[in-house]
């Protein structure tokens, strides 16, 4: 073994020029999440990294509580592990850019037993320029950019940050997507402005979405017919008693309730709002099942316990096939405001 | 071939164990909450329990902000001069 030089160091690892050993030697030092990896091969590290403008040794993100910090060379190296290809790099920096935000609370919602993910929304152009998939089989599998981005998110976790099943990572049941929980907004049949435009980016400058997000919930409804139908059903599943928080909501419709929604006139605030004002519990209902808790329901100011502060904690994006009426609700890890959702332009530096 | 390891280790990390107690008796408890369920009431009847046994005292209790962050540096750094020993919690 050799050492690199870099803010933090490196170290190569000399193997036999054989593949499937090389496979097994990841295995055996305990670098993969379980599933094969692509060999961190250096030529292939260095190729991932050069996409990235800034040196190696840039420190793109930080631990809190253990101080661990990511640099490109890092991340770089679990990228490659992950199968990516060096064109979605951006995509990966900018992720870990938003994750080391401070409001997303990096330690807590990926050490919680609460078993959170991060799931990465990709918006704008760039969605088809890596090839991502926002439509049939959103959520995987079948696409090489989605789901090897959101594995290189987990691999960077377990590597980098430390975050290793059972000693840090100490969720109670995990969460498939902690393999890989990445998608793309649809753009084609978006009535709306994307994620991108809302977040106040420039035209062509597409963005990264981060959110904790507790797991993946099929909203199915095939006979609603008008946006109350297709909302109501939307609503009653964010506000099931087993996550109804005050934490914030990604909604994903489905090309085909979207259109319901939209030929009405509806607009996505007008959409917000609805979700906000239906998807909400009783007081009595909230204290029947264990989960009232006094000072979060004076924070909220409301009648009822809704999900969220206000409307503007619903995230409303468009994927999936064109047929099928299955829309995705994903909550908030944590019982309350844990981790708040943050978001990153992808490849440009905004305020440089 | 030459693979790259993708484990890190930062040269900015220096943690180390603090220099543990010859004794208890007669210390100051330091007590951080995490602000969950039940953490400020398993904190006061630990540290009532060590007093019972060793003497000493008990600070105010402190709380951190949000039970999932870190506690800040500053909420650390004022607690440290003030007692001998901290004992914090995760209630559920």
């Amino acid at each position: 073994m050799t050492q690199m030089s870099a803010r933090q160091t490196a170290t190569l690892h000399d193997v036999p020029d054989d593949l499937l050993a090389a496979i097994d030697y990841c295995f055996e030092q305990g670098w993969t999440d379980g599933l094969p990896v692509v060999p961190p091969e250096l030529s292939r590290v260095e190729a991932m990294c050069a996409m990235e403008g800034r040196p190696p040794e840039t420190v793109l993100a930080h631990h809190p509580a253990t101080g661990l910090e990511l640099t490109v060379h890092a991340l770089g190296v679990n990228a490659v592990m992950a199968g990516c290809l060096p064109e979605y790099f951006p995509v990966l920096v900018a992720a870990f850019e938003a994750m080391d935000h401070e409001r997303f609370n990096f330690h807590g919602s990926t050490a919680s037993t609460g078993g959170s993910a991060p799931l990465l929304i990709v918006s704008g152009s760039l969605v088809d320029e890596i090839g991502m998939n926002a439509g049939v089989n959103l959520f995987g599998p079948g696409n090489r950019a989605n789901a090897t981005i959101g594995r290189a998110v987990r691999l960077t976790l377990m590597n980098v940050f430390r975050m290793t099943p059972g000693i840090s990572d100490k969720s109670t049941q995990g969460n498939p997507g902690k393999y890989s929980f990445c998608i793309a907004e649809r753009a084609d049949c978006n009535p709306w402005a994307s994620l991108a435009e809302e977040q106040g980016y420039p035209d062509g400058v597409s963005s990264v979405t981060v959110f904790a997000g507790a797991g993946f919930c099929n909203v199915e409804n095939h006979g609603g017919n008008s946006p109350e139908a297709v909302l109501d059903s939307m609503a009653d599943a964010m506000a099931n008693y087993g996550c109804i928080s005050l934490g914030q909501s990604v909604v994903v419709l489905a090309p085909e309730h979207v259109n319901i929604v939209a030929r009405d006139g509806w607009s996505k605030a007008e959409v917000q709002t609805y979700l906000f004002e239906k998807a909400q519990r009783p007081v009595d209902g909230m204290k029947r099942v264990g989960k009232f808790v006094e000072g979060e329901y004076k924070k909220q100011g409301q009648l009822e316990m809704h999900r969220g502060l206000s409307p503007s904690d619903i995230a409303i994006t468009v994927g999936g096939g064109d047929a099928g009426g299955h829309s995705a609700f994903i909550p908030s890890w944590s019982r309350s405001r844990g981790s708040i959702m943050q978001h990153q332009p992808i490849g440009v530096c905004i305020d440089c | 071939m030459k693979l790259v390891d993708p484990t890190v280790t930062s040269s900015q990390v220096n943690n180390r164990r603090a220099p543990a107690l010859t004794t208890l008796q007669g210390k100051t408890i330091g007590l951080l909450s995490n602000r969950k369920l039940n953490a400020d009431l398993l904190l006061q009847e630990t540290a009532a329990c060590l007093i019972r046994r060793h003497g000493g005292r008990a600070l105010s209790m402190a709380h951190k902000a949000n039970p999932s962050a870190p506690a800040p540096a500053d909420k650390l750094t004022d607690l440290s001069p003030e007692c001998d020993y901290l004992l914090t919690a995760t209630g559920d």
